[in-house]
């Protein structure tokens, strides 16, 4: 994952005025490869210094999650919970390309990050 | 509002029999007989296969032991998606019972999620409910509902697995209200969907989609698919190539949307739809 200080001009629309034609080994053909991604601490949990990244679309939940808590260097035992639209948990595996075409906003998809239960 | 009732019932209450194998090489004292289950299609396979563990424990060796997991012909199957899609997806034309084995080793852990616990499988169920009403109502429903509330989606789903009435009617009491709109709008916001497709390496397709266009046009689950898998939809003169299947039926494309997700959606408040190759003859 690369750290990136630019925001792109993305603009996220609801439905697209032209259908894509997906095909049929990749699902659907997007413009770009990388989303990104604004991640956001919660409570006192300890805030990332870089907070914007690039991401893959096709990385899951779970990879990112393993990656604040390295950068993070919490413990092995801790746990880390992510949150979108300070709603709901997404499933581990749910790849951020997919939260990003349904719950992203302005460009980006923001992310919360607790080491407690934030959102039940 | 969903008016339908018979359809709400059948869906629920919608069984598949199952036969349960235990793989070949798990270390057993004696022979393990199969175990045979009728297993709802609206629930999770860890949430109802204790007694799977119990009857093939009873020939194992404890230390022998470690988390149970399934494979369907080798395609290790996810406890976190619903039975019924999971059938729909991979054993859809085969015959029954859906043949299923048993591991207790060698867990897949590039295929799989763990499984410690039901608040594991609780946490998921709700979370799932949560996206589905992020995208019907900005959250606003399930956020007006109280804790008591949610813990009742939950027990209604922890009992699906009895065949009882109290049951339907003490889930979806809580439920009708998820399924509600705002008259003027015509629907929901956007439609909760998954579509998955089994020649795919992408898990499955998810995207923001509404129920009326804003020229007021209701949309069909054949609007749906042109918009985001058109593959799937035959040409005129073409002979079927796929098969569109929801809770085990190919409903008709000229189905509104709106209507599908209020009466053909699973517990967790989404629409699970199956793209799988027709049959040939």
């Amino acid at each position: 994952m690369s750290d990136n200080a630019e925001s792109p001009t993305e603009t996220q629309k609801d439905e697209p005025s032209t259908p894509q034609q997906p095909t049929e080994d990749s699902g659907m053909a997007d413009d770009k490869k990388k989303i990104d991604v604004l991640l956001k601490a919660v409570g006192d949990t300890p805030i990332m210094k870089t907070k914007k990244w690039s991401v893959e679309k096709g990385r899951t939940v779970q990879s990112l999650s393993q990656f604040i808590s390295r950068f993070l260097k919490m413990e092995a035992n801790e746990q880390l919970f992510i949150y979108v639209n300070q709603s709901f948990s997404p499933s581990p595996d749910q790849e951020v390309g997919v939260l990003f075409q349904c719950f992203g906003s302005d460009g980006k998809l923001v992310l919360h990050y607790c080491k407690s239960q934030a959102w039940g | 509002m969903a008016d339908d009732k018979d359809v709400l019932r059948d869906v629920w209450f919608g069984r598949i029999p199952t036969c349960f194998t235990l793989y070949q090489d798990e270390i057993t004292e004696r022979e393990a007989e199969p175990f045979y289950l009728l297993l709802p299609r609206m629930s999770y396979l860890t949430l109802v296969t204790d007694k799977v563990k119990k009857h093939f424990l009873k020939v194992m060796k404890a230390e022998d032991i470690e988390e149970m997991w399934f494979d369907f012909e080798g395609t290790s199957l996810k406890w976190h998606y619903p039975i019924g899609l999971l059938f729909d997806l991979h054993a859809s034309n085969t015959a029954l019972p859906w043949s299923i084995t048993v591991h207790f080793k060698n867990f897949p852990e590039r295929d799989l999620l763990h499984c410690p616990s039901n608040s594991v499988i609780e946490a998921h169920f709700m979370s799932s409910i949560k996206e589905a009403d992020a995208l019907k109502h900005k959250s606003q429903v399930i956020n007006d509902m109280q804790k008591k509330d949610h813990k009742q989606l939950w027990m209604g789903l922890q009992n699906v697995v009895l065949c009882s009435s109290d049951k339907f009617d003490q889930f979806w009491a809580m439920n009708r209200k998820l399924m509600e709109y705002p008259t003027e709008e015509g629907g929901f916001r956007y439609i909760p969907f998954r579509i998955y497709l089994t020649m795919s390496d992408r898990p499955f397709i998810q995207k923001l989609f509404r129920p009326i266009s804003p020229d007021g046009h209701t949309h069909t689950l054949g609007d749906l698919l042109k918009e985001v898998y058109p593959v799937a939809i035959p040409n005129d003169d073409e002979s079927k190539h796929y098969q569109v299947v929801i809770h085990g039926i190919e409903p008709l494309l000229e189905t509104p949307l709106q209507w599908l997700s209020e009466h053909l959606s699973h517990p967790d408040n989404f629409l699970h739809i199956s793209v799988i190759p027709a049959p040939s003859d």
